[in-house]
């Protein structure tokens, strides 16, 4: 038992350890500029999912990958000035120095979630509908529906 | 609450500029519970919004906007914005007349009234994520209209304008980021500064809406499967929302302007290209579109204009075409074609071609006159290349109507399209083109009315003159979804080849 906990503490010790010397390479390589850069591949790899897959129900979800890239992006934007959540208690005074983090982006990509969102359902309708002409729901015989 | 603060009267702009963009949602909301009451309540949007056009040409309204403070929302309704407002209230109203029997319980009006309102934000819209919105407000609406049908085809073709508009605009909205990070703002003028990736994200979105290039290779297919009124809102209407940020993105960075040429002039051409090669008369209408929206972008400042004359002759041909029974163009120049339909399709492509007295003529002349100037280099040369082009691809649509043929038979005149035929003549008398035609009356009319019969003449010349040998040369086809796609990113790459600074 007690070889199992020490075994397991070790084993959390290195974990710690490793992220913290992760998170000290971040430090050193400007952590937000990797952030930055993982988000960028994140929405190239939805983009390559919408173009490569046959499937049109995994085409929409390359988009929603590229849709969650992006909105991460402007949250990772929100939070160069810093982490603490904007919000006002009572009087307080905005400018006192603190590391608020910027609201707009948040408030303006509260807008695309939604829009998101609703394209998404509107998508997936559609796909619905269309699961009936061809329920393997290829890109390419379906493309053949707009041919004359 | 913030809603009424907002509304708390200053006659003098604001209040009223906000109140005429709710009007449409506020409508759609009432016309939703009274389906009785919309098509009085489009008739009261266009009148609206004609107003508002007319107050925008004229100055009468604080020309900017800005709402919520620095950071907010920015609009502006000023002369770039109005002769795209006047369009897009135009074919609203020819859609209108054209359906009045149409059962009102059926959404179709109430999505107009949508597609209304949204296009309104997009064309006044100045801030990047204004446009945004408004953008999908316009691609949402799209997407239902064009799925009314209910059949496959239709909703295939719903489903892929609505995938790729939201995908470029996914794009365009981390473009939208990327000049934030730079700039904190999100105002258009910070462009200017921004890196060139940004401005490629942005402009590989706007492309795609405003019908361009090989971003606008989505057009032909819809316009084909679409019923005749939603493809004449698609070019009339939806096709301005793309184009008004992209005229303002041009005002605003002076850098991009060669290369919104090059692309307007590459869009042209393909445009052209295709359009000489098609058998089919939709999507000849289509490809003519993406080669017009081409010239537009070539002199931005004339644009606007341009787009006017273009959109109400486009919308009024495809509102013609759906009363005729062919559907290709072999059929087409073997049926008979009686006045009440052969006089509008002539007026309506004539104007394309640029004749006067219609409204193509001036859009053409003010084309030339922004050509013209030391830098412009072969531009104008090439113009006028396309422009017998143009006149060609609407000759294979020309044949001389006959008085006797089909009189009682086939369906009744377009009231629709009778409408915007009668804009194209009409709109000379107003504001939007009298001082155009002032100053084209001080330099000369002669010359610009020998030079617009000599290009009427060569595109006819040309038409007449060309290979009938079976089906004139076959293109590939570029309009599979992959295809968009594709072209989608190899624009985007080269885009941003092109801008990195």
């Amino acid at each position: 038992m007690c070889c199992l906990v020490s075994k397991k503490s070790i084993v959390g010790f290195l974990n710690i350890r490793l992220v913290c010397e992760f998170m000290a390479i971040l430090d050193a390589i400007d952590g937000f500029r990797v952030m930055e850069g993982l988000l960028l591949l994140t929405v190239f790899t939805g983009f390559v999912g919408l173009l490569l897959r046959r499937n049109l129900f995994l085409k929409v979800m390359g988009m929603d990958v590229m849709g969650t890239g992006v909105i991460s992006f402007f949250v990772l934007v929100a939070a160069r000035s810093g982490f603490r959540t904007p919000i006002l208690d009572g009087n307080a005074v905005v400018l006192d120095g603190r590391d608020w983090a910027d609201p707009i982006p948040q408030a303006v990509i509260l807008t695309a979630v939604v829009i998101g969102l609703s394209i998404q359902a509107l998508l997936l309708v559609a796909i619905t509908r269309l699961a009936s002409v061809d329920p393997s729901l290829d890109g390419v015989q379906l493309d053949q529906l707009g041919r004359d | 609450m913030p809603l009424f603060s907002l509304m708390s009267w200053n006659p003098s702009g604001s209040g009223l500029t906000i109140a005429w963009l709710l009007l449409p949602f506020l409508a759609a909301f009432l016309a939703a519970l009274l389906p009785r009451l919309a098509r009085p309540l489009i008739l009261l949007v266009v009148a609206s919004t004609l107003a508002m056009a007319l107050a925008a040409r004229l100055g009468w309204l604080p020309s900017e906007l800005l709402l919520l403070g620095p950071l907010g929302v920015r609009l502006q309704v000023d002369p770039l914005a109005s002769p795209l407002l006047l369009l897009a209230a135009l074919v609203s109203a020819a859609v209108l007349v054209e359906g009045w029997g149409r059962d009102p319980d059926k959404p179709f009006l109430l999505l107009l009234l949508l597609l209304q309102g949204g296009i309104h934000s997009a064309i006044v819209a100045s801030d990047l994520i204004s446009i945004y919105v408004a953008q999908e407000v316009v691609g949402i609406s799209t997407f239902l209209l064009l799925v009314q049908g209910n059949r496959a085809p239709q909703l295939w073709i719903g489903l892929r304008y609505l995938l790729i508009g939201n995908s470029v605009m996914l794009l365009y909205l981390l473009g939208a980021a990327l000049v934030y990070r730079e700039q904190s703002s999100f105002a258009l003028e910070g462009l200017e500064q921004s890196s060139g990736i940004a401005l490629a994200l942005l402009l590989v979105a706007l492309f795609t809406k405003a019908e361009l290039f090989i971003s606008g290779l989505w057009l032909p297919r819809t316009n084909a499967v679409a019923p005749a009124a939603v493809s004449a809102l698609i070019s009339g209407g939806v096709v301005c929302a793309g184009l008004a940020p992209l005229l303002r993105i041009a005002a605003a960075v002076e850098s991009v302007g060669p290369l919104l040429r090059w692309i307007g002039l590459a869009s042209a051409l393909l445009g052209l290209v295709f359009a000489l090669a098609e058998r089919r008369v939709a999507r000849l209408l289509a490809w003519s579109t993406i080669s017009q929206m081409g010239m537009v972008l070539l002199v931005p400042a004339a644009g606007g204009l341009y787009a006017l004359a273009h959109g109400l002759a486009k919308a009024a041909l495809f509102l013609v075409s759906e009363r005729l029974p062919a559907v290709s163009l072999d059929a087409w120049r073997a049926q008979a074609l009686p006045w009440r339909h052969g006089a509008p399709l002539l007026l309506a492509s004539l104007s394309i071609a640029g004749s006067p007295p219609l409204l193509g003529f001036l859009a053409k002349e003010q084309l030339s006159v922004g050509l013209a100037g030391p830098q412009a280099g072969l531009l104008p040369i090439a113009v006028l290349l396309l422009s017998v082009g143009t006149a060609a691809v609407y000759a294979r649509l020309w044949r001389l109507p006959s008085n006797a043929a089909m009189e009682k038979e086939g369906k009744p005149a377009s009231p629709g399209a009778r409408l915007l035929v009668a804009a194209l003549l009409l709109l000379n008398l107003t504001p939007w083109a009298l001082e155009a035609w002032s100053t084209l009356m001080g330099q000369g009319m002669t010359n610009a009315l020998l030079k617009s019969a000599g290009l009427l003449l060569a595109g006819f010349g040309l038409q007449r003159l060309w290979p009938k040998g079976a089906n004139g040369f076959r293109l590939p086809d570029l309009e599979g979804f992959d295809d968009l796609l594709g072209g989608g990113a190899l624009m985007g790459t080269a885009l941003m080849l092109l801008l990195s600074r």
